[in-house]
C-alpha cells in the first residue's frame, strides 16, 4: 500500500472557537462601556489615599476649571427635564421642546441662565466659546445661579424619586483641578453651606496609602 | 479544509447545465476575527475603566449659635494656613504663638501633625471617645486642627491637607476662612499674633 502523502499547503485552523471568543469580548466591552461624556472643561483632578468610589447614578457634580469657571453636570434625563422645566417657567426663558431635550441629553454646562437658549442651539465644538462658567453671586445667595441650580436640581431629583423614576437622591460632588485657586472653591463651598449642603465630596485620584505601604514610613 | 469557495466568474459564461457542485460551508473566518479582536481593542481603550475616587467632606453648619460651641483646650490645636508655592504656615493655641513653616512631605506636614498629636498625648493623656463605626468605646489623644487656605493656595494643597487628616486620623478638623490678623502674621512673623478666643468665637459664628 502505498504511503498517504500529506497535502502541502498552509495548515488551516479552525477559526470558529476564536471567532466566538472574540465576539463575546466585543459583546461585554459594548455593554459595559460607557460613552465618555464630552467634556468641555478639562480637569486634572489631585489624588488622595480615599477608597470611595463615585457612584454610577444620582451625582450632582460641580465643576472648577484651572481658570475657576463652575460648570455644572447631572445624571438622569428625568430630572434634567423636570429641572428645565422648572427653571424655563420661573424665569420666563422662552425655550423650545427641543431645546428642552437638548439640555436634558448634554452633559456639563457652564453659562448663565440668560445665555442658556443661545448655548443650546450651538454646535456641541462651539459651546465652549460662550461657556463662561455659572454665574456666582457671594453676597446674595437668593440671586446665585449656581445656588439656584443645585437646589432645584436637588428637588428635580427628589420628584423623580417620589415619581419612581430615580433611585436615589443626589450625591453632591465637587471636582476641581489640582491648580484652581483656592477662592474659586471658597465661592462654590461657601454657596453649598448657604444652601445647607454641608456633606459634599470631592473626586480625587487614586494615592497610595502611606499607611499601608510600609511599616517605616509612619512614625511610631 | 477552511477555504473559501470562491464562485467561478465564468460560471455563467459557461452556459450549460451545470450541476451545482456541493460546496464546502467551511468560511474563513481568520478576517472576522481579526476584526472582532480590532473592535475589542477599541472598546478596550475607549472604556474608563478606572472610577475616580471621592472623599466626603462635611463643612459646618452656617449659623452656629455661640452657645452650642464647644471649647477646646489651646494647647490641643493646631492652626496650618495653606500658603503659596506649596508652603505651609502653621502655629499652635493661639496665646502668641510662633509661625514656622513647612511643606506637603511625608516630612513636613505629617511630622508637624504626628508630634502635635504626642505633645498632646504627653499631656493630656488618652481620652475615651465612641468609635464612629463600632460603638465601640476606644482611647485615643485628640488635636484639633485648623485649616486655613489662603487666597494663594491651590485646590490640591486643599486636597492634600484633608488627605493628610485621613492619613493621620485626625479626628477633629475644619476649613475655616483665614482672618486679616493671620494674614499679616504670615507676612510679618515677628509682629506675633494676638487674638483672643473671643475674637475668634466671633469670627467662626459670625
Amino acid at each position: 500500500m502505498p504511503k498517504h502523502k500529506p497535502k502541502r499547503g498552509a495548515p488551516a485552523i479552525d477559526m470558529t472557537a476564536m471567532c466566538d471568543v472574540a465576539f463575546l469580548l466585543l459583546t461585554f466591552f459594548m455593554l459595559t462601556a460607557k460613552a465618555k461624556p464630552q467634556e468641555t472643561l478639562v480637569i486634572d483632578t489631585p489624588s488622595s489615599v480615599s477608597q470611595t468610589k463615585l457612584p454610577d447614578a444620582g451625582t450632582l457634580t460641580i465643576l472648577v476649571g484651572k481658570d475657576g469657571r463652575i460648570f455644572l453636570d447631572m445624571t438622569g434625563q428625568h430630572t434634567r427635564k423636570s429641572l428645565i422645566d422648572d427653571v424655563s417657567s420661573r424665569f420666563q426663558i422662552a425655550m423650545t421642546e427641543e431645546e428642552k431635550i437638548e439640555f436634558a441629553n448634554s452633559g456639563s454646562f457652564g453659562v448663565a441662565r440668560s445665555q442658556l437658549r443661545q448655548w443650546l442651539n450651538l454646535d456641541k465644538a462651539d459651546r465652549d466659546k460662550i461657556s463662561t462658567g455659572i454665574p456666582v453671586d457671594t453676597a446674595d445667595v437668593n440671586k446665585s445661579e449656581l445656588a439656584d441650580w443645585i437646589h432645584n436640581a436637588r428637588l428635580a431629583q427628589f420628584r423623580m424619586k417620589q415619581e419612581g423614576k430615580v433611585k436615589e437622591e443626589y450625591v453632591m460632588v465637587l471636582k476641581a483641578d489640582k491648580d484652581t485657586p483656592y477662592p474659586a472653591i471658597q465661592k462654590v463651598v461657601n454657596t453649598l453651606v448657604d444652601i445647607n449642603v454641608n456633606k459634599f465630596n470631592l473626586i480625587t485620584n487614586m494615592e497610595e496609602d502611606p499607611n499601608k505601604l510600609g511599616t517605616e514610613k509612619k512614625s511610631e | 479544509m477552511a477555504e473559501m469557495q470562491v464562485a467561478e466568474s465564468g460560471g455563467k459564461k459557461g452556459g450549460g447545465k451545470k450541476r451545482s457542485k456541493k460546496m464546502s460551508t467551511r468560511v474563513d473566518l481568520t478576517a472576522m476575527v481579526d476584526l472582532g479582536f480590532l473592535l475589542i481593542t477599541f472598546f478596550m481603550l475607549t472604556t474608563t475603566l478606572a472610577k475616580p475616587q471621592i472623599m466626603a467632606l462635611v463643612m459646618p453648619e452656617k449659623d452656629i449659635k455661640k452657645e452650642d460651641v464647644e471649647s477646646v483646650k489651646e494647647s490641643k490645636v493646631l492652626t496650618l494656613m495653606l500658603g503659596a508655592n506649596d508652603k505651609i504656615y502653621w502655629y499652635e493655641g493661639i496665646t502668641e504663638p510662633t509661625l514656622d513653616s513647612t511643606d506637603y512631605s511625608a516630612e513636613g506636614m505629617r511630622k508637624v501633625i504626628l508630634d502635635k498629636m504626642d505633645k498632646v498625648k504627653t499631656q493630656f493623656g488618652m481620652e475615651d471617645y465612641q468609635d464612629f463605626k463600632t460603638k465601640e468605646p476606644r482611647k485615643g489623644s485628640f488635636v484639633n486642627v485648623i485649616i486655613k487656605p489662603t487666597k494663594d493656595a491651590r485646590y490640591k494643597n486643599l486636597v492634600d491637607a484633608l488627605d493628610e487628616m485621613a492619613i493621620s486620623k485626625v479626628r477633629y478638623y475644619v476649613i475655616l476662612d483665614i482672618s486679616t490678623l493671620e494674614m499679616d502674621f504670615i507676612k510679618n512673623p515677628a509682629r506675633g499674633l494676638k487674638f483672643n478666643a473671643e475674637e475668634q468665637l466671633e469670627a467662626a459664628t459670625q
